[in-house]
């Protein structure tokens, strides 16, 4: 609105203006970029940092497995110096699982909470800008930078662990599912929405922060416990009986057991937990009777496949995004109709 | 009648909206908060070119009036129209500027960066007149707005506010934390802009002496409610201050009604008149400061709301059916 009414004659800054590189877009998106650029920068400066150690650790990785015969690049088959490399992946891994805590609290957090906190929220509301277009960019220009900043920090990161993938016990692929491919930006688009409408809600920077920081590890958990549930569980199983010298069912590479450990089968293809008979595991002969009276043939067990994995991300992303665009569209609605 | 004070009665010859048109018009306005009333049935209009003085006690509703008509907040009950449109709405935005009491900054922004704000977001955004009025207070362009003092920050505001060229200047306390000088240098700028430009300025004030030199119009508000509204000519007219003879008994003054008896300054009994009056000897025309303290100090007075002010005045109609033949 302001670019199309504006007089051409008036658009040439007057006074020293920084920022003339960047791109004009209008209004609010230099407001949000003039207001919030200490935060874009560190966020800038943070990825950038986050880009070079991590390539230059994936190409010591890479230097370390290129000296290997080809035929030990298998899981256990690396010499042990290996796992200091497996360790920085870990390092760095959890680094990243810090992003969506980083954004909630001090980039949603402050987001709206320190405009009404000082009342320049209604220093730019009593400009000619509609409070839905004020918003809107107020909530896209940082989203769209994290949303940014997270995929690139994420892609480098899912390149280094590509080549390194199952090459020891350690590097199963439910250790990376929260820090690779899609699921990071999600994450943090959702942290980030939340810490914005918890500002909106408090009002004040610091007591937002805080519960800010208390909803994200809450969000964090709840994440941690249901986000297997995305995937189809699998089972495989054998039906060569238990005995001593009876062969264990075998997971495919790279899948994760789930369950409670191994379940015995029975011949009506129903499945009995571990504890089933424990009562007689001293004594071999009468557990073999107990678990033949209930006609177990065999062991099953369940398992994530590693070729679920790409699904699930997007799965859960897509569910992180949605409940990000709902939190959003609070913000958007609510501090539209009453803000101040 | 004192003509010489008013500088902005219509008919003067500046460019002005047409007579009659309301600047703002509020019916049956209230607002509760959770502690009661802030305001409560409201009712009146503020013809466009007008200067306003909004005058009241503490925690009278002044800043909660100011607020409803900037969409600041929301009403309980009535409603509010700036140039007929609701608050709010694009076009009301457009045309009004509003500085809050707080004068709110955003402190790490440079002056320039600041004006810069209200270029961005302005579309009738006049950069000369904003950075006149931050130039004539000798602040630097360059320094961030957190490392002015009080008075320089109110100036910047100030630009913010008149570089919007808005049609209807909200002012609430505008000089609270300024010194006396740039407290008249503002005063004049203000009178100025306003004249030049037909702007309707809406003021807030507890320096009555001040308000007497700039304002035309008044709007006076205790408990929540109107006490008085109308033009400042007007409102003196219907008042006098009768003497009190010498043996201190009071006047006998029927038909007129008493508002306060004077005590202070110029002794007296304040009265509305309710019949025609010879000023000269026992009768003399209260001051502004005269009339507004003693509204102030007599709530229980009952209000007195002049025709002009009240709506469904036989402006509005004209108005009303003036916008009609055009759109029809």
């Amino acid at each position: 609105m302001t670019t199309l009414t504006r007089d051409p004659a008036r658009t040439a800054p007057a006074g020293p203006i920084r920022d003339n590189w960047i791109p004009r877009l209008g209004g609010p998106v230099w407001l949000v970029w003039r207001q919030h650029r200490a935060a874009f920068w560190t966020l800038v400066a943070v990825t950038l940092l986050g880009v070079l150690v991590m390539v230059h650790l994936r190409g010591q990785t890479m230097d370390f497995l290129a000296a290997q015969a080809p035929a030990s690049r298998r899981s256990g088959g690396l010499p042990p110096e290996f796992e200091t490399h497996v360790d920085r992946l870990f390092s760095i891994g959890s680094y990243l699982g810090y992003l969506p805590v980083l954004a909630g609290v001090f980039l949603g957090a402050p987001l709206i909470a320190g405009d009404l906190e000082t009342g320049t929220a209604k220093l730019v509301t009593s400009q000619s800008v509609s409070r839905l277009r004020w918003l809107t960019m107020k909530l896209a220009v940082p989203a769209a930078m994290l949303a940014l900043s997270a995929g690139v920090l994420t892609a480098v990161f899912t390149w280094w662990w590509s080549p390194v993938k199952g090459l020891s016990d350690g590097l199963i692929w439910t250790s990376f599912f929260s820090v690779t491919g899609v699921v990071p930006v999600a994450y943090a688009l959702l942290t980030f929405t939340v810490g914005a409408a918890a500002g909106l809600l408090l009002r004040r920077t610091l007591v937002s922060m805080v519960v800010t920081l208390g909803i994200v590890v809450a969000i964090g958990f709840v994440w941690d416990e249901v986000w297997r549930s995305l995937g189809n569980v699998m089972s495989v199983s054998t039906d060569k009986g238990v005995g001593p010298g009876a062969v264990r069912p075998e997971l495919p590479t790279q899948a994760e057991q789930s369950g409670d450990g191994a379940y015995f089968l029975t011949s009506s293809g129903d499945r009995l937990d571990w504890m089933t008979c424990l009562d007689q595991v001293e004594n071999d002969r009468a557990h073999a009777a107990c678990l033949e009276s209930k006609h177990v043939i065999g062991w099953s067990i369940d398992y994530l496949p590693v070729s679920q994995m790409q699904t699930m991300q997007w799965l859960g992303a897509g569910i992180m995004l949605a409940v990000a665009a709902a939190v959003a569209a609070f913000v958007i609605l609510r501090g539209r109709k009453r803000l101040l | 009648m004192d003509h010489a004070k008013s500088q902005h009665g219509s008919g003067t010859g500046f460019a002005r909206p047409p007579v009659g048109a309301a600047a703002i018009e509020a019916h049956g306005l209230g607002k509760r908060y959770r502690r009661g009333w802030a305001l409560r049935d409201v009712s009146f209009r503020l013809p466009a070119g007008r200067v306003c003085g909004l005058v009241g006690p503490n925690g009278a509703g002044k800043s909660t009036l100011m607020g409803l008509a900037t969409n600041m907040i929301r009403p309980t009950t009535g409603a509010l129209r700036v140039f007929g449109a609701a608050p709010g709405s694009a076009e009301a935005v457009l045309r009004t500027a509003f500085l809050t009491q707080e004068k709110p900054l955003f402190r790490r922004f440079t002056v320039a960066e600041t004006l810069r704000l209200g270029r961005e977001f302005n579309p009738r955004w006049d950069q000369g007149v904003a950075e006149g009025i931050v130039r004539a207070g000798q602040v630097p362009l360059e320094a961030r707005v957190g490392t002015l003092s009080g008075g320089q920050r109110t100036r910047v505001a100030f630009a913010l506010a008149f570089g919007k060229r808005p049609d209807l200047l909200i002012l609430d306390e505008p000089m609270a934390d300024l010194d006396p000088l740039v407290r008249r240098e503002l005063m004049a700028t203000l009178t100025e802009e306003a004249a030049e430009h037909g702007t309707t300025v809406l003021v807030s004030s507890h320096m009555l002496a001040e308000l007497e030199h700039i304002c035309d119009y008044l709007l006076v508000i205790a408990n929540g409610g109107l006490r008085l509204a109308g033009e400042v000519d007007e409102l003196r007219a219907a008042h006098a201050l009768f003497a009190v003879s010498g043996d201190g008994s009071s006047p006998a003054l029927a038909p007129h009604r008493v508002i306060e008896p004077r005590n202070e300054g110029r002794p007296g009994v304040l009265a509305r008149l309710g019949g025609p009056v010879a000023y000269g000897g026992q009768a003399e025309p209260p001051t502004l400061e005269e009339l507004l303290l003693a509204y102030l100090r007599s709530p229980d007075a009952p209000p007195l709301i002049a025709p002009g002010a009240q709506v469904g005045d036989i402006h509005d109609i004209i108005t009303r059916d003036r916008t009609k033949a055009v759109t029809a």
